[in-house]
């Protein structure tokens, strides 16, 4: 099965192209240019979007609006040509990159998403459980580094690779394809005007 | 045939229309409902709300169109002006459309998708021509020489036509977005109980944050049942005052430009007391006033395509360069 993966959730946007269990090229950039990176694997790959027989997509959570680029741009592509559509939480992604380690993602206002029991939560970054010895990756490891190391925790330096959530493993983490349509983001907060709302 | 994609704001549109202007389908679905709790459109809600319609939208207009897929030659869709997270939506959609069927892409300027809701078949209009576009956004005075584009020869210098309705119903407890409640309101009412000042501005600019203060302060004065009993009188007045403002500049200018014709879009372009003092000028068809991708689609055939694969990488903007 010829797949395409990709996750914009977060700064450094990831696409991949695997066949089965081969990875056929994997690049980098922004959310908004997402797919001039896959039109560079497919080229490379001498393919076509007709080719393709799956897309996986990274559901956050992240950025909002990252999160939707990625989102809308599975869920158009599957209408587009046919091919369903598996998400992969962007937090599985982190943490299948890195063995044994936390996946912490930047969340803005103080907060970080990451995986509590292997559910994803959005906690304040002060409130951020960190046992000691245990490596932390992504951009809101990055970003709160004092504080894990602070708790004993060890963050791999600001460039290495564990940071990103590499587009390779939701091709291979992606499981129950089915229409894009059922794929949905993981936002895990409220919009500030429905919380104000509420109060 | 042109698919054409519009996310802008609170309005979810996709819209096919043919190279020689023939609507073959239109389907907007409008958020109106949603934002109304909130008293206006909040941005994160409404960007979440596209995500989820883009694509019941798009089978919708394929089907309405009785057309598939492999019948769209090109991909259009709003680049800007309006709410940034909202736009990525749509041009994330139209660019994963466009590269999957290698398409060419066409941005448009969502003002310029106001103005072509006039070139649409049957009775397209030919340029030159004076436009008054009046939107949520936007008052704009614009010389239109050719249908590729126009000139901006006069604007609002603070609230757009449209968000002195909307403030207007507000403050009249007529609910959100209230430009049409208003407009029902007020053919009740009596256009001259009330005297509301329109502020006169040099050249062909508007100015429309003082009426609204006036309006204020008289709804304030007044008890709340009388405010009750005269609420269908304010509604004509206060629409009276926003309509004569934008009339006689529109005239003033449209015989300064040498006589042009004169042509109305956008959402206010619906007012029907609007549509009544400008009854010898061509008006927007109704249900392309308030945004729409019709509009889109049609801009697009007179606006630059790009190829195939060039545009991937193409960013939205939210306010006009
Ligand atoms: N019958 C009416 N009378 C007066 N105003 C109306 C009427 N119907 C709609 N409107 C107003 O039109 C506006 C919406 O128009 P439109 O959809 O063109 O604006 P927008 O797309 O939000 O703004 P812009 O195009 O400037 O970005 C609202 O302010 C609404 O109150
Ligand atoms: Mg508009």
């Amino acid at each position: 099965m010829l797949i395409l993966a990709l996750d914009t959730a977060t700064d450094v946007a990831t696409v991949a192209l695997a066949r089965d269990d081969e990875v056929l090229g994997e690049r980098a950039s922004r959310a908004v240019r997402v797919l001039e990176d896959v039109e560079v694997l497919m080229g490379e790959a001498d393919l076509r979007a007709a080719d393709l027989e799956g897309i996986a997509v990274g559901t956050g959570p992240g950025s909002y609006t990252g999160l939707r680029m990625g989102l809308i741009t599975a869920r158009t592509l599957a209408i587009s040509l046919g091919v369903p559509v598996a998400g992969v939480s962007t937090l599985d992604a982190l943490a299948a990159g890195a063995p044994g380690a936390t996946p912490v993602v930047d969340a803005k206002r103080r907060e970080v998403f990451t995986l509590v029991e292997s559910e994803p939560h959005c906690l304040a970054a002060a409130d951020l459980e960190v046992e000691p010895g245990r490596a932390y990756v992504g951009d809101g490891a990055v970003r709160y580094r004092d504080l894990i190391e602070e708790r004993g925790g060890v963050v791999p330096p600001d460039d290495a690779g564990e940071h990103v959530p590499w587009a390779r493993h939701h091709a291979r983490l992606a499981r129950d394809f089915g229409p894009g349509e059922a794929t949905d983001p993981i936002y895990l907060r409220a919009p500030d005007a429905e919380r104000a709302l509420r109060r | 045939m042109i698919l054409g994609i519009e996310t802008s704001c609170d309005e979810t549109a996709v819209a096919l229309v043919t190279q020689d202007g023939e609507v073959r389908s239109n389907v907007v679905a409008s958020q109106a409902e949603l934002h109304a709790r909130y008293g206006g459109v909040v941005p994160e809600v409404a960007s979440r709300r596209h995500l989820e319609l883009v694509g019941p939208v798009l089978s919708e207009a394929l089907e309405r169109g009785k057309a598939t897929l492999d019948e769209v030659e090109a991909v259009a869709v709003t680049r800007g002006p309006g709410l940034i997270g909202a736009l990525l939506v749509g041009l994330s959609a139209a660019k994963a459309l466009a590269w999957s069927r290698r398409l060419p892409l066409i941005p448009v300027d969502h003002l310029h998708g106001h103005v072509a809701s006039l070139y649409l078949e049957p009775g397209a209009l030919e340029p030159p021509f004076l436009c008054l576009l009046v939107s949520g956004g936007h008052t704009l005075l614009l010389d239109v020489r050719a249908r590729s584009g126009y000139h901006v020869v006069g604007t609002t210098l603070d609230d757009a036509a449209g968000e002195a309705f909307d403030k207007g119903a507000r403050l009249l407890g007529l609910g959100y977005p209230g430009g049409a409640a208003l407009d029902r309101k007020a053919r009740d009412g009596d256009p001259d109980a009330y005297s509301f000042p329109v502020a006169r501005v040099p050249g062909f600019d508007f100015s429309f944050s003082g009426l609204k203060t006036a309006l204020l302060y008289v709804v304030r004065d007044l008890p709340a049942d009388e405010l009750e009993r005269r609420r269908a009188d304010l509604a004509a007045s206060y629409q009276h005052a926003i309509v004569r403002a934008l009339v006689e500049r529109t005239r003033a200018a449209a015989m300064e430009l040498g006589g042009q014709p004169i042509a109305v879009v956008g959402g206010v372009g619906a007012n029907s007391e609007l549509r009544a003092a400008l009854a010898d000028a061509t008006l927007a068809p109704l249900p392309l006033c308030t945004d729409n991708a019709v509009m889109i689609a049609s801009a697009a055939r007179y606006a630059p395509a790009i190829p195939f694969p060039q545009y991937l990488a193409l960013d939205a903007y939210a306010t006009a360069a």
